[in-house]
């Protein structure tokens, strides 16, 4: 079957997506901690003390699961990891959508208020969405060639 | 049956109940490997997860006795500096840095200044500094580090002015590389601010500690953004000398 021999090559490219974004965002999240507190703070839904905790946690979770995703270790566990974390960014970013925040999502970094017409909720929602699908199809098929690991990823069904 | 039958058959049974076995044992190597390897994980992530923290807390902490300029807002959270008596009181929340700030300063600067000096507003100033970058030598931190100097050398009417200077001096925030430390003095004697510590003060941004902490506190304030301004707590939506002059006629009802 040409399907069994494309699959493995579709699931490394969606490591190395998923991979590369996570880790990305997490790294530009830390050269300014400052900035990574207000960008959680500008959404307004997390109580003060958990604001520095999810602020500097968060992006350590994305470095260590995109890294994972790169060298292909545990591949269901980190593609399952992802798409908790896309559903978790989508949660915030929609929310803040819905009460009519003026922010960037802080994403990549930065963060904090945009002018009205600067918002990007819609293409921010779009991209993370996509992501949450590619990650719930690697989680679903995670064999995948150019992996560290391979033999450690369950038999697919 | 035959003794041969009999052995035959008693041999498929040991060869059956030793390939079960054998996959029996696999199975349980199987699964101790998924959770040794998901202990494993767990463990990596929490690490990661506790050394950030407390490495990111580490590089935000800032003194406990941090220095506090003087001449602070009465009563006010002890990141603020004062101008005027009026019964309305309008918050503004700006980054020396921020082009909607300077933008702001230019439509409405004069009007509100000039409603304090006729007694209908006070004006508080909270200044934030979030505009740091390699480029501006953190120009964002050493323009209200030097604020908050000419504000304790001077008074707070000497803030303002020394404020209405570096917004009308003011370097572009995309290719500009901030005004220099020389220029900050030079703008602090203009102010008033003469007092003989105030270069050395400015130069060794003896109130770093204090400008990060107040730009914490404008976050926690709910400000994630500059310019923000409130009339008696209610944030202007129109930056324009109207809309601030509406906004203020309408609070002092």
């Amino acid at each position: 079957m040409r399907s069994e021999h494309v699959r493995p090559w579709l699931a490394t490219a969606a490591r190395l997506l998923l991979g590369g974004v996570l880790v990305v965002a997490g790294a530009l999240k830390f050269p300014d901690p400052a900035a990574a507190e207000r960008a959680v703070r500008a959404y307004q839904l997390l109580p003060e003390p958990l604001v520095a905790p999810v602020a500097f946690g968060l992006p350590a979770v994305e470095v260590v699961v995109g890294l994972a995703l790169l060298a292909g270790v545990a591949v269901r566990a980190a593609a399952l990891a992802t798409a908790v974390l896309m559903v978790l960014f989508l949660v915030g970013i929609v929310s803040a959508w819905a009460r009519g925040l003026q922010i960037d999502c802080g994403c990549f970094g930065g963060g904090g208020q945009v002018a009205a017409g600067d918002t990007r909720y819609l293409s921010e929602t779009l991209r993370d969405t996509g992501l949450l699908l590619v990650a719930l199809a690697l989680a679903r098929w995670p064999r995948s060639r150019l992996a560290l690991a391979p033999r450690l990823e369950p038999a697919t069904p | 049956m035959s003794t041969s039958s009999k052995k035959e058959a008693a041999r498929q049974r040991i060869a059956e109940r030793r390939a079960a076995e054998a996959a029996a044992r696999a199975a349980e190597q199987r699964r101790r490997r998924t959770v040794v390897g998901g202990v494993v994980a767990a463990v990596v992530v929490v690490v990661a997860v506790v050394v950030a923290i407390v490495v990111q807390t580490g590089r935000t902490s800032t003194a406990a006795d941090a220095a506090s300029p003087g001449n602070l807002s009465a009563g006010g959270n002890g990141y603020t500096f004062s101008v005027g008596t009026g019964p309305v009181t309008v918050d503004v929340y700006e980054d020396f840095q921020c082009p909607n700030c300077r933008d702001f300063e230019d439509a409405a600067g004069s009007t509100l200044e000039q409603l304090q000096q006729s007694g209908a507003v006070t004006i508080v100033y909270h200044g934030m500094a979030f505009l740091d970058s390699s480029r501006n030598d953190d120009y964002s931190t050493r323009a209200l580090n030097a604020a908050a100097v000419v504000a304790s050398d001077a008074g707070t009417a000497a803030y303002q002015e020394f404020h209405d200077l570096l917004y009308a001096n003011q370097p572009d925030e995309q290719t500009g590389s901030g005004l220099t430390d020389d220029q900050l003095v030079a703008y602090a004697q203009q102010a008033g601010a003469t007092g003989e510590d105030v270069a050395t003060d400015i130069r060794d941004l003896v109130y770093g500690d204090w400008v990060e902490d107040a730009t914490d506190q404008a976050s926690k304030d709910g400000v994630t953004g500059t310019p923000t301004v409130l009339v008696d707590g209610t944030k202007l939506t129109d930056l324009s000398a109207d809309g601030l002059r509406t906004a203020v006629e309408d609070a002092a009802g």
